[in-house]
């Protein structure tokens, strides 16, 4: 059957790019190994040529792919199912971009695309690294490209393509015609909780970081390789300075969306997806310490290389956590899986087995440290720290696969029942221990001192971090001995780097390993303020209303606000205004008071979280907030009431009787007074037109008041060729009908019948609001450990290309 | 020994730590007939919904009460109590998982996870018939078809 309107040519080319990509990787990999091996390819070829070629149609493989695939989300073209179960008419350019990287192979496409803009990069300053960094490379990209081939070896499926037609992947009847496209007329569209501006830029930056994973692995393999053991670190550690940078902006990315657009009330969950993506970086940011350490002390070589290495194996099993469906029930927002499990897991132990066989055969050729370092020395210091980032991944990754080793031993774990406090147990400790490592290695010189100022230390570093810390702690009531500790170390830390920045720099730029290292404390403090002092505004007070079973310490964090009454959660009083609809998001006014101490309104503003009732996944509720320097104030809905059910179709009660005088009465129906003032023969226009000479007919003149409107109403009563009609006079607005039924003359009275609307619901909403005290300095933080970080890069890379004119470490020497 | 291995030393007793309180503190799935025999220990019940008429939840009296009869995998039907608003589309999820812990006869939940067939995961083809004319025609074969096929 040729089947009518389908536009086949992109897919065609999609298809064709996808192999091309595929085939290319796999010629790269082989031309570029090659050369790494020392082949030389003769006269006419040279290996690194041939594998400079791949990467060109390479790369414009993975840009036709893209281009393609954007064009059929773009476009609608809802024959593709790629298209079809990821976008819809309804959405707005910017979201259209969102559903590009909703499903798995779009990410897998985007990672491709960060590694094609890495590889481009490397082939220009890569130099004599070329050759074995692009081959790792490659390596990566076959693995990739392979995730997107959709073919069949036998009954095993090598990935999922993107360009699979809608009628290839479903049997319905449906697809027996050929005009089926004209019945598929929309999609099924984005996920309402990824249709956020942080979903247009998060993913994007955060498969830039999982991608850049790639380089620091790439040159570490590569000095394996090449038996150049120690001689990668120093180009490689620009990249895994960048690398981390764009990780971690990932991973405060996703945090931030969460922030903004979940409603779990926080920014950071312990859910398997985030964890995920923070133990690479934890490893990332360790190893990088052991690369500083073997720069300038030439030891700690091997564990430096081991846990390069490992960042990238890990996040390779993110990519299979995250993407296999074996997260299962302990995640919200895993992929769904694709029957690619196999296929990730044949990658990871590809990938681990050959890093496991290059570590090996050199493990004995790796230079060793020949004595034992000072105590009261950096490398000392900054290798412990190291090791406690490496404990604080493996405890991460540890818990987080709960999963797998169910799936292994066959068991029945289940991740603890309060999930954030029991990793905060281990992992605040664990933030304390760092903090004070990384303060006092770079406090202390390399190669150590015998000569420790330690009055000084405590002049201008201990004792004002003990009042500082004393300062902050007393007002918020701190008692729990582990928030003081952590207080205490970032605020340590913070001095600490201050202290090494006014005496040392004299280039701005080289004080980014400091930023940084302020930026992480600053971080840390907002974190550990934000977190603990997070205040319920909302708290139910009329709990005890409901009968003694309320215990105090449960949950009461959601309240009912009715419409148009205003309710106190000190220092506010909160008042629900009413709602407004903007397809698909149903806004809820939220109008805050706040009040002094004489309940005078001292600043009043209007809070808009707003719900999708989205017919496939229920109430999603999105959260706003009012940003203070000091503290946010964040509401969202959690439940709000039905109109579909309740409001639109009005019920009516049966119609009453009334018995009223010709001459005039009043009379009490249901809320209103309703007054009758008398018949006329001055019919309604509409009536009147109508009305032919032998027709007999009057109306009633009848007032409607309610509480605040007043009504007029006019039911008629006519008299045609002895027939009776009746045209009763209906007022949706007011929600009443009246009906004229008959007169009787004898006892000079009329009839009307009068039905009135059931009372239109009040409408509530059901909400919660949370106060995040300092939450902008975690925020602050994010921004100032990035700066530091690039600028350090910037540092790095100069430093790895000229003549070593300058240098951050040698700097922080000189103290 | 040197500090080095000192120190590895204490790391491998941090890691055996580790390892120790993620299977002690993990909890378990488990049925209703575990979670009263150690009552108080917090567990991991899946189930789905039992009588869904029954559920009780009246946000106008108490917006932080809701309670439902759970039945476990092992065919026990217990009454759940939840300190918080229902989740939205409870009604409608396949499986609940809920954890928390026996209190008496009832099963008190600090957290509920609801898996919803209907979520964005599984195909099915919404057939929009394309004009209005043939929506309201009754012999149109296609009118208000819905088709649902995993894939």
């Amino acid at each position: 059957m040729t089947y009518m309107g389908e536009w086949l040519v992109p897919g065609e080319l999609g298809h064709a790019s996808v192999l091309i990509s595929f085939i290319t990787a796999l010629l790269g990999v082989i031309s570029y190994g090659a050369h790494t091996r020392g082949l030389e390819g003769g006269r006419t070829l040279s290996w690194q040529g041939l594998g400079r070629w791949a990467f060109g149609l390479h790369s414009l493989a993975v840009v036709t792919i893209g281009v393609v695939l954007f064009v059929i989300i773009y476009l609608h073209r809802y024959e593709y199912h790629y298209a079809w179960s990821h976008a819809s008419r309804a959405l707005p350019t910017h979201y259209i971009i969102s559903s590009f990287w909703e499903g798995q192979e779009g990410s897998f496409l985007l990672w491709m695309f960060w590694n094609v803009v890495l590889g481009l990069s490397l082939i220009r300053t890569a130099g004599r690294w070329e050759a074995p960094v692009m081959s790792f490379v490659f390596l990566a990209q076959l693995m990739l490209s392979s995730m997107l081939l959709g073919i069949y070896m036998g009954d095993i499926k090598i990935g999922s393509s993107p360009f699979i037609l809608l009628r290839e992947t479903m049997q319905a009847p449906i697809f027996e015609q050929a005009d089926y496209l004209k019945y598929i007329t929309d999609g099924k569209g984005l996920n309402p909780l990824l249709q956020n501006p942080w979903m247009v830029i998060h993913p994007p930056v955060l498969f830039l970081g999982f991608a850049s994973t790639l380089v620091p692995f790439a040159y570490a393999m590569g000095g394996l390789a090449t038996r150049q053991y120690g001689e990668w670190v120093r180009p490689a550690l620009p990249w895994t300075l960048f690398a981390i940078a764009m990780l971690g902006t990932g991973i405060v990315m996703g945090a931030a969306w969460a922030y903004e657009s979940l409603n779990f009330g926080g920014y950071w969950a312990w859910d398997p997806v985030e964890n995920a993506s923070l133990i690479p970086w934890l490893c990332l940011v360790g190893g990088l310490h052991l690369m500083h350490i073997w720069q300038k002390r030439k030891q700690s070589l091997p564990s430096a290389t081991i846990l390069i290495i490992l960042s990238y194996i890990l996040v390779l099993y993110a990519t299979f956590l995250t993407r296999s469906g074996i997260l299962g029930d302990s995640s919200v927002h895993a992929f769904t899986d694709l029957g690619m499990s196999g296929q990730l897991l044949v990658f990871l132990f590809a990938f681990v087995l050959s890093a496991a066989l290059l570590l090996a055969l050199s493990w004995k050729h790796l230079p060793r440290q020949q004595q034992e370092e000072p105590l009261w020395s950096r490398e000392f210091w900054l290798f412990m720290g190291s090791l406690v980032m490496a404990l604080s991944a493996f405890q991460v990754l540890f818990s987080t696969s709960i999963p797998v080793w169910n799936r292994i031993f066959g068991s029945n774990m289940a991740p603890p029942a309060d999930v954030v406090a029991y990793y905060n147990r281990w992992q605040l400790p664990i933030a304390v221990l760092i903090l004070l490592l990384g303060t006092l290695a770079h406090l202390l010189p390399y190669k150590g001192s015998t000569r420790i100022p330690w009055k000084k230390w405590f002049l201008y570093l201990i004792l004002p971090t003990l009042l500082l810390t004393a300062a902050v702690a007393i007002p918020l009531k701190y008692t729990n001995w582990t928030y003081i500790l952590l207080l205490a170390s970032a605020l340590l830390a913070i001095i600490g780097h201050f202290g090494l920045l006014w005496q040392q720099q004299k280039i701005w730029l080289h004080s980014g390993g400091a930023v940084a290292h302020i930026g992480f404390a600053i971080m840390m403090v907002g974190v550990l303020i934000s977190a603990s002092g997070r205040e319920v505004v909302s708290l139910n007070r009329s709990g005890y209303a409901y009968g003694g079973q309320f215990d105090e310490k449960q949950n009461r964090e959601n309240v009912l606000l009715w419409e148009g009454e205003g309710l106190d959660m000190p220092p506010y009083r909160v008042t629900y205004l009413g709602d407004s609809v903007a397809e698909p998001n149903h806004y809820y006014k939220v109008q805050y008071e706040e009040l002094d101490d004489e309940g005078h309104v001292i600043d009043r503003f209007i809070l808009l979280p707003n719900a999708q009732i989205n017919p496939k996944m229920g109430l999603i509720a999105t959260p706003d907030t009012r940003h203070y320097a000091l503290s946010d104030l964040y509401t969202h809905v959690t439940q709000v009431m039905d109109k579909e059910a309740t409001g639109s179709s009005k019920e009516w009660a049966p119609p009453e009787p009334l018995m009223l005088s010709v001459s005039g009465d009043t009379i009490m129906v249901r809320d209103g007074l309703l007054i009758f003032e008398g018949v006329t023969t001055e019919l309604p226009v509409d009536l009147a037109t109508q009305l032919q000479d032998a027709d007999a007919a009057v109306a009633a003149r009848v007032i409607w008041k309610t509480l605040n409107e007043t009504y007029e109403l006019r039911p008629v009563y006519a008299i045609r060729k002895g027939v009776e009609f009746r045209f009763d006079d209906m007022r949706q607005e007011a929600g009443i009908n009246l009906s004229f039924r008959r007169i009787h003359p004898d006892k000079k009275q009329i009839e009307l019948a009068a039905s009135v609307a059931a009372p239109e619901p009040r409408d509530y909403i059901i909400m919660k609001a949370l106060r995040f005290p300092m939450i902008n300095l975690l925020w602050l933080g994010a921004v100032l450990t990035t700066l530091g970080l690039s600028m350090a890069v910037v540092v790095r890379h100069r430093e790895k290309n000229g003549p070593r004119s300058f240098s951050l470490s040698k700097n922080v020497d000189e103290t | 020994m040197s500090k080095v291995h000192l120190f590895l030393l204490l790391l491998i007793v941090v890691v055996a730590g580790v390892i120790l309180s993620t299977v002690d503190e993990s909890s378990s799935y488990e049925d209703f007939a575990t979670a009263e025999a150690y009552p108080g220990k917090e567990f991991h019940v899946v189930g789905t919904l039992h009588n869904p008429g029954d559920m009780q939840y009246d946000p106008l009296k108490d917006p932080n009460l809701f309670r439902f009869y759970l039945k476990d995998q092992a065919g026990a039907v217990r009454l759940v109590v939840y300190h918080d608003s229902k989740p939205q589309d409870f009604e409608r999820s396949e499986q609940v998982v809920i954890i928390g812990k026996m209190e008496g006869s009832e099963f008190t939940a600090s957290k509920i996870l609801t898996k919803c067939p209907s979520k964005y995961n599984e195909d099915s083809v919404d057939v929009t018939p394309q004009t209005r004319t043939s929506f309201w025609s009754m012999d149109d074969p296609l009118r208000n078809l819905t088709l649902d096929h995993a894939l």
